[in-house]
């Protein structure tokens, strides 16, 4: 019999204080790796869902709000700048492309933006491609004349259930301005996939204000400069204007990274706790259980087992728990982090794959199997060194 | 937040070789010293070329160009977003496009000078995703530097730019 099998017979001799140890040690572990993964999915999520484009244009107020809302289509939209704004920077020399985008109402939750086929148009410096799964991409229609053409993001139709074809608004007021979908795009992993998108025109006729101005709004202008280095000239020129701002959205992200970072902190400090109380757990169940347990062991010793074959018993047998807490606790730290990335994702926040293989799996692992056999070491000593003519002595 | 803006500003100056955590030296290249190499056509010196592949270190403001975990930044001599302080944004001549692969794990902060690390390129080159540079940083890495250096009576005066 390897001392293994003594360990294993050990441990099912007592097997509910066994399970309650491995459970403690499991639900340990799941907080931690249900935290690293969230953590480090939401800001993965970030980076991916993010814009090509290097500077944003809106109007004064909030960078962040301006950011979430053109972005990641969270938040509410900023106040609108002026298409004249648009027809300047287009016209700029030192600007490649510039998109419009005016954000507005909303069907069933699912974001609307107005926008022209260039927010969809393919460039070398993209990452992010667009694609039509079904139908086409709306029409560029003029001013006045439109056509209330929309383009659904993969998950908008596949939540709202319309199809090319179908007709929709939302709001009585809107009932004179239903759109039909006219086509429906491919994943794109990113915000892009919960938004409504249809044109300018259509969407400064179907609003009762803008339809009245004869300078049309729009929320934001996404822009690529010819030269990287003329960024910060435009930068600077939209940002001493008194009424529009320029973001780099990249800069808007890095801030929110470094609140997420003091949150991070937090987080382990208090995760820091757990570990310990999990540790102190394993290591009075593996103490009081070497304590019950005085007198098998001075039989044992007194049948001719040497004092390290005891030692690595009791050190096994922490191991073993800490082993069984460890591989459930990994386990279930990713189901709740799938069952949090998924709420996440529910409510349109952006959330990256969290089951990506990487080094937090085994260094969890590992570092589970190392605190077990700290935790169970003192014991395993206590039994090392247990006297075999003072707990053999009949009891009284 | 303008003082310390111009502050910063002023250790530019304030150059030579310098021990890095990183544990050995690399020459230290000023953005005065990149603008002095610039010639016509879009071309530099032989004397800034002569550092093409070295590992050298520039101080400067990040501005986020590219994805956020700064994969790509352009690293500039003005800070992009202090609209109020002491000089307007800068160009090609004094930026320079910053490839970190592995990304900068850093507390961003765009009113804070970082010094980056990294191998020189100097001459023009055009990225397919970042467009054309004129001096460029590969396999950079990126550590907060000091704002500034105070010097007491009697200390000796600041070095002189290593050209």
């Amino acid at each position: 019999m390897t001392i293994l099998t003594v360990a294993l017979k050990y441990l099912r001799g007592r097997f509910v204080a066994s399970a309650l140890t491995s459970l403690s040690v499991a639900l340990g572990v799941s907080l931690v790796v249900a935290s690293v993964l969230l953590s480090r999915g939401i800001r993965q999520g970030f980076i991916e869902g993010t814009t090509d484009y290097s500077l944003l244009v809106g109007a004064k107020g909030s960078p962040t709000q301006l950011v979430l809302n053109v972005v990641f289509r969270m938040d509410v939209p900023t106040p609108n700048i002026s298409y004249i704004t648009y027809r300047e920077l287009r016209d700029d020399p030192r600007v490649e492309v510039a998109v419009p985008v005016a954000m507005g109402d909303a069907y069933q939750g699912y974001r609307y933006v107005a926008t022209t086929g260039g927010y969809f148009a393919a460039f070398p410096w993209r990452r992010k491609t667009f694609a039509i799964s079904e139908g086409r991409f709306f029409r560029d229609d003029p001013p006045e004349q439109p056509a209330y053409e929309a383009v659904l993001g993969a998950d908008a139709a596949r939540r709202t259930g319309l199809r090319v074809g179908d007709r929709f608004h939302e709001g009585e007021e809107m009932a004179e301005y239903p759109m039909t979908v006219v086509g429906i795009l491919r994943s794109t992993n990113s915000a892009d996939d919960r938004a409504i998108f249809f044109s300018l025109a259509s969407y400064w006729e179907m609003n009762e204000v803008s339809r009245k101005m004869k300078v049309k709004p729009l929320t934001a202008l996404l822009v690529r400069p010819k030269r990287m280095s003329d960024l910060a000239g435009l930068h600077r020129g939209f940002n001493v204007a008194a009424e529009t701002q320029a973001v780099f959205p990249s800069a808007v992200l890095l801030n929110i990274f470094n609140v997420l970072s003091l949150v991070d902190e937090v987080v382990a400090i208090i995760l820091a706790f757990v570990v310990l109380l999990v540790l102190l757990y394993l290591f009075v169940s593996m103490y009081s259980a070497t304590l019950q347990r005085k007198r098998e062991i001075a039989t044992m010793r007194a049948l001719g087992a040497r004092g390290a074959t005891i030692l690595g018993i009791v050190l096994l047998e922490s191991c073993a728990l800490a082993v069984i807490g460890g591989a459930l606790g990994i386990a279930g730290g990713h189901g709740v982090a799938y069952l949090g990335a998924s709420i996440l994702a529910g409510r349109g926040g952006p959330v990256a794959n969290l089951f990506v293989v990487g080094a937090l799996e085994p260094v969890v692992f590992g570092s589970v199997v190392a605190l077990g056999a700290l935790a169970g070491l003192l014991p395993a000593v206590l039994a090392y060194r247990t006297e075999v003519a003072e707990n053999l002595a009949p009891l009284s | 937040m303008a003082a310390s803006l111009c502050l910063a500003c002023a250790t530019f100056g304030l150059t030579a070789y310098s021990q890095l955590a990183y544990g050995e030296e690399a020459p230290r290249l000023t953005f005065a010293q990149l603008v002095d190499s610039i010639r016509a056509n879009f071309e530099v010196t032989q004397t800034m070329k002569s550092y093409n592949g070295k590992e050298v270190e520039i101080h400067g403001f990040i501005i986020p160009a590219g994805p956020p975990d700064l994969s790509f930044f352009l690293l500039s001599r003005v800070s992009a977003m202090g609209n109020y302080c002491c000089e307007v944004p800068v160009g090609q001549d004094e930026t320079v496009y910053v490839y970190a692969p592995k990304g900068a794990k850093i507390l961003y902060d765009p009113l804070r000078v970082y010094k980056v690390r990294g191998a020189f390129e100097a001459g023009p080159h055009t990225d397919p995703i970042y467009g054309v540079s004129l001096f460029r940083l590969r396999n950079a890495r990126v550590e907060e530097a000091i704002g500034a250096k105070i010097f007491k009576p009697g200390d000796p005066p600041a070095p002189t730019p290593n050209k």
